[in-house]
């Protein structure tokens, strides 16, 4: 697996524009390399609706040709197989990102509203709509529960503050795809010295996220 | 993460089988497979592997690393060495756990590779309870970790990140001006 995986990433910044020619288990690929990502970062990352897409599209498709299948044949076993495997995966990782929406959703909404035109959003259009409910929602619970018999002077929240932010200095494991050279390592404590690194490709460590986020998101590590 | 995805990972591995049916070609998302004749080995991913033995339709060949003398080898070169050597496969411990549950009639000598394979096992987790006692005391900010696998990646996360994540907690508090409330618990 790990060749395919290191195969994989050296294409990763050629395809925005050609996906047409990833292979479906290329996308398959790309699908988990997201899954796992999602799983380990302490943030929300960019929404991959792309791959989500075309994964669907895939699993729907060979689902209309089951259906055309008739009953005991051995083929079709073996299919049903794997599409319960892709789905698996599928949700595993739209959940994982709803379950982050929900435990930082002022500081998800906040920094939609602060994306500069052309910028990518995180979020896909549905689970901004999520967000944005969860929003209204929370807040209006908060007022109906408690809030409203407070002394007016204290019925305002401010959600940014009432909710944690992800903490990106959260340690990750991640292997490396891409060799990457310099890394600058803060240190601990104020005794020890600042220190760089290099990644060599197929080497795996230990971190601070904080240190390694726009590799992950260029897809030149992979959190594990 | 649970420990079931890491053994979700694991059976995408291929294993080599020998079906005693005959199949043409199958084309899956993932890739094609095939075709399967009786009596001729064939590459296929172990969740598939474990389905067609459970249906008994095939024998499934073992991995060339699951063998006693291969893994003898290992188990002292994993005792001497200090640090961690190369595991017989990134799955090992998965592997060897789904293959010996549901195909131990097809591997020669299982009850001695079960033991092998957890002596490895218990050694290279002993060491990594070390260096991660290490890590902790020297507070380092970076660590290598070659070698090691996802299995036992996943025994130490959740406590070795919680924990430091916990002192980090307690340091930031101690310097002042440091920003607070970012790690605030609700």
């Amino acid at each position: 697996m790990s060749d395919a995986l290191s195969e994989d990433g050296s294409d990763i910044n050629q395809d925005d524009s050609q996906e047409d020619v990833m292979t479906p288990a290329e996308l398959i690929d790309k699908l988990e390399q997201a899954w796992l990502n999602e799983k380990f970062s302490p943030e929300l990352l960019e929404n991959r609706s792309e791959v989500v897409e075309c994964v669907m599209e895939q699993l729907t498709h060979m689902e209309a040709n089951l259906q055309r299948v008739k009953k005991g044949d051995a083929k079709a076993g073996f299919h049903r197989m794997e599409i319960d495997r892709i789905r698996y995966v599928l949700s595993s990782y739209l959940r994982s990102r709803l379950q982050k929406i929900e435990k930082y959703f002022p500081h998800v909404l906040e920094r939609e509203k602060s994306l500069v035109e052309g910028q990518p959003s995180l979020l896909s259009p549905e689970e901004f709509a999520f967000a944005k409910e969860y929003y209204a929602n929370t807040e209006t619970y908060l007022k109906a529960v408690a809030l409203k018999r407070m002394p007016p002077n204290l019925q305002a929240v401010d959600m940014l503050k009432a909710v944690p932010e992800p903490s990106l200095d959260s340690f990750v494991f991640l292997r490396v795809k891409e060799r990457q050279e310099n890394i600058l390592i803060e240190p601990e404590t104020d005794e020890q010295r600042d220190f760089v690194v290099d990644l060599e490709e197929g080497s795996q460590h230990l971190m601070r996220y904080r240190i390694v986020a726009p590799l992950v998101s260029s897809g030149a590590v992979q959190l594990i | 993460m649970d420990p079931s995805e890491v053994e979700f990972l694991a059976e995408k591995e291929f294993v080599k089988i020998i079906p005693n049916f005959s199949l043409d070609k199958i084309y899956l998302i993932g890739g094609d497979l095939g075709p399967f004749n009786p009596g001729l080995s064939v590459d296929v991913p172990v969740w598939l592997a474990l389905n067609l033995k459970q249906r008994q339709k095939c024998r499934i060949l073992p991995p060339e690393w699951m063998d006693v003398e291969k893994l003898e080898e290992i188990r002292e070169l994993e005792r001497k060495e200090d640090t961690f050597t190369p595991a017989p496969s990134p799955y090992y411990m998965e592997l060897t756990k789904l293959l010996l549950n549901h195909a131990s009639d097809n591997i020669p000598k299982a009850d001695e590779i079960r033991t092998l394979v957890k002596d490895i096992w218990d050694t290279r987790v002993a060491k990594l309870r070390l260096s991660a006692d290490s890590f902790i005391r020297q507070q380092e900010a970076h660590a290598q970790l070659d070698n090691l696998t996802l299995m036992e990646i996943n025994t130490i996360r959740e406590f070795l990140l919680d924990s430091l994540n916990c002192m980090y907690k307690l340091r930031s508090n101690l310097q002042p001006g440091a920003t607070k409330g970012q790690f605030a618990d609700y």
